[in-house]
Formats: C-alpha cells, structure tokens, sequence
C-alpha cells in the first residue's frame, strides 16, 4: 500500500505540474517542466544517477501526461535513455546519460523503417521520431543496430511529417550516404535484441498508459458537457440512453486500467501480455474518443472543440510499437501454447 | 502480488486438503445425474467443507472456520477456482446472505437458533423479486397481515415471489412482504423469515432455456409466520435488505473470473479439435478474449484489494459486474463459432457452473450474470448515476 501511494503522489506532481484545463501545453515549456521535475530519471537505476523507481512510476506520469495530451515526448526519450543506459558499446555512455536526465532531449523512433547499409554508409527513410527538431541527435533502431544519428550530420535530413494528431510533431529521417559514427553505436550484434526486450515492454506500456489517461480525460471531458447541456428542458444526461453509454465507457476503461496497472507490476509478463494489454487500451481509447464526438453533437465537429484531439491522438496511439492486430493474435498464439495440446 | 509467508502457509494448507477431498470427476457426476442428485451432491460438498473448516471463511472468529481477513479468504477461492472444484450454490445464500442479514440485524435469539442450523445444512432462499418487483424491487405487492392467535402473533401472508434460487430445496426463505401501502413505497416492508415446510408455501421450479431449473416460483396462499421470525422492525424491512444485499461484494466474481480464465483451455482445445491453429482471426478474437478475461481477473482482483483497504467506491462492484458478465457472454460465443454445427446438437449439461464446454449452454447461462443480481441496466444506471454523477430523471412518471 505505501507503494500506492507513492505513486499516488506522483500522479499529484504530475497533475500540479501539467493542470487538467490546459490541453495540449504549447511543446517547449512543457519539456522543460518535464526534464525539471526528474521525469526523465525516475527508471534509471540509482548508481546510474536515477531514482531508480519501478516501471508503474513511468506508468502513472504517461498515464497524467495523457491526460493532458502533453506535447512533451517523455515517451520516446524514456526509451531511448532505457537503451542507451544499458548500451555496452556507446563512448561517453556516462555523458550521454547525464545529459538526456539534464533535459537533451534524444528521442527512439516508434515506426519501423528501412535503410541499406551500402559499403558502411547508410541510405533509406526511418519513421516515426516525435518532435525531432527539438533534438541534436536521435537513437535510431534499425535492422542490425541501435545507433545515435546526429541530425545535423552530412546525409542526414528531418522531414516533418504533417499529422491529424495536432498535439503532437512527427519526423522521418531520410540517410542518404550517412556514414555512422563508431562512437555513436549502441548495440549491434547479439546485444540488439538484448535492448529490444528491454525497451520494448516498456514501449508497450506507456502508450497503453497515455492512450487510458486520454480515454479517462475524454470521457470526463464528455460526462461534463452531457451534464450540462440541455434540450428538451433537462440537461441531457438524464437520459439513459445516453447514461448507459457512459456507464459502458467508463466499464471498459476500467477493466482496461487495471489490466495495465496489474501489468506494470508483473516484471515477468511476457511482450504479447504487455501488447495486448496496450491493444486493449488503444481499442478503450478510440471507442472513448470516437463516442465523445457523436455525444457532443455538433460542437464536436467543430475545430475550436477539444473532442477531435483527443480523437485523433488515439488513433495515432493505435499505430505505434504494434498494431491491434498484431498483439491480439501474439497474444492468441501465447495462450494456445499456454493450453498445450493433452 | 505475492503472497505473505502467512499466506503461502494457508494456500499450501488449502492445496493440501483440496488433493485429499474435493470431489474428482464431478463434472461427469453432475452431467449424469438429476436435479435433486445435484443437490444432494451439493449438501455432501457443503458438509465436506465445514469439517474442513473452509466453508464460512467470513463468519467471525467464534464460528468454527471462521474469522479469516478478506486477503485469506482470497486465498480459499483462488485455490477452490485453480483446483475447479464445485461451486457451491445451494449454500450460498444460507451462508453469506441470510448469515449477514441474521449477524447485522436479527434478534440474539434468531442468530442463536439458524446461525448454527445453516452449518448444520439448513439451506435458504431470497424471496424477494416478484412478476411485478424486479428491478424495481420495491414496488412488491406481496401482502402480510398481523393477527392474532393464541400461540401469539403471526403475519398472514398472501401473494407470489419469483426468481428464488433452488428454493426447493431450501428450508427457510427471506422473505419481503408489504405490511403498509400508504407511504413510500420503501417504507411498507417488512423482513421476515419463512419456514419452506409451512401450510400453503407452493414452490414451482422453472424450466430454464438451457434444461436446468436454478430458479423457482413461490406462491404463498395464507401462510403464517410468527411475530418472532421478523428480521427488524415492522414497515422497516428495506433497510435490512441493504444487509441482505451487501453480504457478499467481490470474492464471488473474483473467483468467478479466475474459473473463466481457467476456462480458457476449453477454447483451447477447441481450437486444435477444429483445426484452427493457424486461422489468424481465430487467434486474434482468442488473443482478445483471453485479454478481456485477464482484465476481468485484474479488475476483480483491484475491487478487493480496495475492499481490503477501505477505499471502495460506489459503483466499483457494478463495474466488476459489467466486466465479468460481458465477457463471460464472449466466451461462449467465441466458442459457438468454433464449435460449429456440432453444438446445435442438444448434449447433456453440466449443473452448477458457467464454463462447461457445452457452448449453447453456456451462452443461455451467460444471461444468468447479465440479468440476476441487479441487471445489467441497473448497473449502468448506478455507475452513471451515483459514480458519474450524471442527474436522475425525475420521479413520479405516471401513466
């Protein structure tokens, strides 16, 4: 219980720092508050400088961030901070280390991309970098390797990406001829998939956690406007039809919640338990989102509304580290090989 | 979360004496058998228990069994689920409702005489729902007259319950009556206990969809029950119902859940039989399903826990409610599908549980957790109303 409600205070902190009526905080600031609370060293192991709290610490700052729909990319820069800590090949790891808890932002790409290595140079598009303009390099998991790329670098170019997802930034890396820095590699060989599995679960839960923290805003965000609006000459939420549809929200995303909670806290779950949990949260996140819109009538139709960011930051959610589809069937197959054929 | 070395030792204790008694092969047995065999089965089991000390775990510490903390008794039903052992149905309204509606408000001399009755075997009944009383429960009709008579004063009783499971078998029964109809509604009902055995208690078991009659009709023609067997005061029986109802919030779905889970190998199974092993809509919906079912578990799990911490919220049990019964409905239906043609052909069902493999069984039964117990509309209504905060609709619609 005392770990309750550690992370109960933390989820406070997280809340005082990024309050529920300020949606989608303009980007900057909003990193700089992050980097300043120690969010970046809350899952780096204390001899390495950090606070060296357990996975549902992350959990529970991505769950508040979601709330808000932070502009702030902790998610990537966790990731990336995850591998590089426990990288056994990058120089000046310590440097690295310090400098990202300082508040460099270095973000992990979240879509999968194709690149050539041609003669030790390396040509083709990564997708998927979150607010990479804001970061002098990136750590780049490609087929092979993990490695930092300078985005200054010759044969180096950031395309911005334009997205529905208005409360985020999205970049490809085009390489064309980018000839690596040895001092920049990370892992290669037999260690890539060492850091995979390292990142990867926690990938898995801190989409699933902003994806439940954004369900639970927009369906709050929702019951409000129900509550308040009327026709007929009652506010709206008197109506059952609309009540039960709630009561059948709120059910889902609770069921979902405690699924992710329980997760975080099992280090021995396996990578399809975490995808599909997250799966299962993306599915509470777009239903949420996409009933908040139809109850909102028209005004959620409009621009200036606050329904469609949370719509479309779903949606976008959906399609990182795994697909639904992907995890649902992982998670079939894991379950098959559970009940072993008598 | 692991348990406590105190923990382990009772989960060890509990595996110990499941391996030595819990029935073998009582799916079989149950399939075979009639539905009185069934409760016969049922009593033997029950028996078994309280010798072992493990039938009421959350009476207190002076019933023998008794006194275990809500942790420890998580412990018992994890254990009772993973060893699938028989529920108990026929003792549990005996054991959790009528013993906390006896414990929280009845007379030191009704506990003193039906307390140690139902660890004994007496079995119970709730005879509360009526054709025109069912979500709306307090609108019974059920009429109970005082009048004398020289042994003393009994309440006369004239009227029909519904839904009363195996009240057949049952000895005594709760029962709601209307002793006043000026008022609200709430205010005119007594409590009262009836013995099943009394002139003019006529009970009909129903015959469900699915061939099993879990629940009965009562009609009641000028029956008495003593003045002495009336659960708190005249015209103030709802409050006591507020005991009846809360006697047990969580450990059943929780348990519940975990058999569901445990379930899960029957699709399995099904799977392979059907020689679906590579259909990838298949894995998807079984990958699905079996997340749904571990939320339930986790879901199931959170309620206690915060049962165990005093941080229950209105509204928590409904959404355990709504979660289980929902995909308790997708498990049959997932195995439907797979079961094909084959399960529209009629096989035996099983008594007593709600994951049996016979799909369309199953699925019938499903309703079961949709419908009883607060459907699944009053729960919605209770977790937008009163967790949500959505307003009520007005009173006194009148036609």
């Amino acid at each position: 219980m005392d770990h309750v409600i550690e992370l109960n205070e933390l989820r406070d902190a997280v809340q005082k720092a990024f309050p529920a009526d300020k949606l989608a905080a303009p980007r900057d600031a909003a990193w700089s508050l992050v980097a300043e609370q120690g969010w970046l060293m809350i899952g780096l192991p204390e001899d390495q400088g950090g606070l060296g709290l357990g996975r549902d610490a992350a959990v529970a700052i991505h769950f508040e961030l979601g709330r808000v729909l932070a502009a702030a990319p902790l998610i990537p820069a966790l990731l990336a901070l995850e591998g590089i800590a426990a990288s056994t090949s990058l120089a000046d790891r310590e440097g690295w280390i310090e400098r990202i808890c300082g508040g460099e932002y270095v973000p992990l790409n979240m879509l999968p991309g194709t690149v050539e290595d041609v003669g030790g140079t390396l040509s083709g598009r990564l997708s998927g970098f979150f607010e990479a303009d804001m970061a002098d390099h990136v750590l780049a998991g490609i087929a092979g390797q993990y490695l930092l790329i300078p985005t200054d670098a010759p044969g180096v170019s950031l395309i911005k990406r334009d997205l529905w997802d208005e409360s985020r930034s999205l970049f490809d890396i085009e390489l064309t001829g980018y000839r690596p820095d040895p001092a920049l590699l990370v892992a290669e060989g037999e260690t890539v998939k060492a850091l995979h599995d390292r990142i990867s679960p926690l990938a898995q839960l801190a989409i699933a956690a902003d994806s439940l923290g954004g369900a639970n805003a927009a369906l709050e965000m929702t019951v409000e406007y129900l509550k308040t609006r009327r026709q007929f000459d009652r506010p709206i939420a008197m109506f059952q039809a609309l009540k039960h549809r709630c009561a059948d929200l709120k059910t889902h995303i609770a069921a979902a919640e405690a699924l992710l909670w329980q997760r975080a806290g099992q280090l021995d779950a396996s990578i399809a338990d975490l995808g599909v949990a997250k799966a299962l949260a993306n599915e509470c996140y777009m239903s949420t989102t996409e009933e908040a819109i139809q109850l909102h009538g028209g005004i959620g139709l409009t621009n200036e509304h606050n329904c469609h960011l949370f719509m479309k930051r779903a949606m976008l959610n959906a399609q990182l580290s795994g697909g639904g589809d992907h995890w649902r069937e992982a998670a079939g197959r894991q379950a098959l090989a559970q009940y072993a054929a008598a | 979360m692991s348990d406590t070395p105190e923990l382990a030792a009772l989960r060890s204790e509990v595996r110990g004496w499941l391996a030595a008694n819990a029935p073998k092969g009582w799916r079989e047995a149950y399939q075979q058998m009639s539905h009185a065999e069934f409760a016969e089965a049922q009593r033997d089991w029950f028996g078994k228990l309280v010798k072992g000390g493990y039938a009421v775990p959350h009476w207190p510490a002076e019933w023998p069994g008794g006194g275990r903390s809500l942790a420890e008794q998580k412990v018992l039903y994890e254990e009772l689920a993973s060893a699938d052992c028989p529920r108990l149905l026929l003792s549990f309204v005996s054991t959790y409702h009528a013993a906390a509606t006896l414990m929280e408000c009845g007379t030191e001399a009704q506990k003193a005489r039906y307390l140690p009755a139902i660890l004994g075997g007496e079995t119970w009944c709730q005879g509360f729902s009526e054709p025109g009383a069912g979500s709306d429960l307090a609108s019974l009709k059920c009429k109970a007259e005082r009048v004398s008579r020289p042994g003393g004063d009994v309440y006369v009783i004239n009227g029909q319950k519904v839904w009363s499971t195996m009240a057949q078998y049952t000895d005594k029964c709760m029962l709601l009556v209307r002793t006043a109809s000026d008022g609200p509604k709430q205010a005119g009902i007594t409590f009262l206990i009836l013995d099943m055995k009394a002139k003019g208690v006529d009970v009909r078991p129903i015959n469900q969809i699915q061939g099993d009659q879990e629940y009965c009709e009562i009609f009641l023609d000028e029956v008495e029950v003593p003045v002495a067997d009336r659960i708190g005061e005249e015209h103030a029986g709802w409050a006591v119902t507020s005991a009846t109802l809360s006697a047990e919030r969580g450990l059943t779905l929780m348990e519940l859940s975990y058999r569901m889970r445990g379930a899960m190998r029957r699709i399995a199974a099904l799977i392979r039989e059907t020689g679906r092993e590579d259909d990838r809509g298949i894995l998807r919906d079984f990958g699905q399903l079996v997340a749904r079912c571990d939320s339930t578990c986790a879901i199931a799990d959170r309620f206690l826990e915060n049962r165990m911490h005093d941080i229950e919220r209105v509204g928590d049990a409904s959404i355990v409610k709504n979660t289980y019964s929902r995909v308790l409905r997708e498990y049959s239906l997932l195995g439907l599908r797979l079961g094909g043609m084959q399960e529209q052909y009629r096989h035996p069902i099983t008594f007593g549980d709600l994951n049996t493999g016979n799909w369309m069984a199953d699925f019938m039964n499903s309703y079961a957790w949709t419908i009883a117990a607060g459907s699944e509309e009053v729960q919605r209504n209770i977790i937008a109303e009163r967790m949500l905060e959505m307003q009520r609709e007005p009173k006194g619609w009148t036609t």
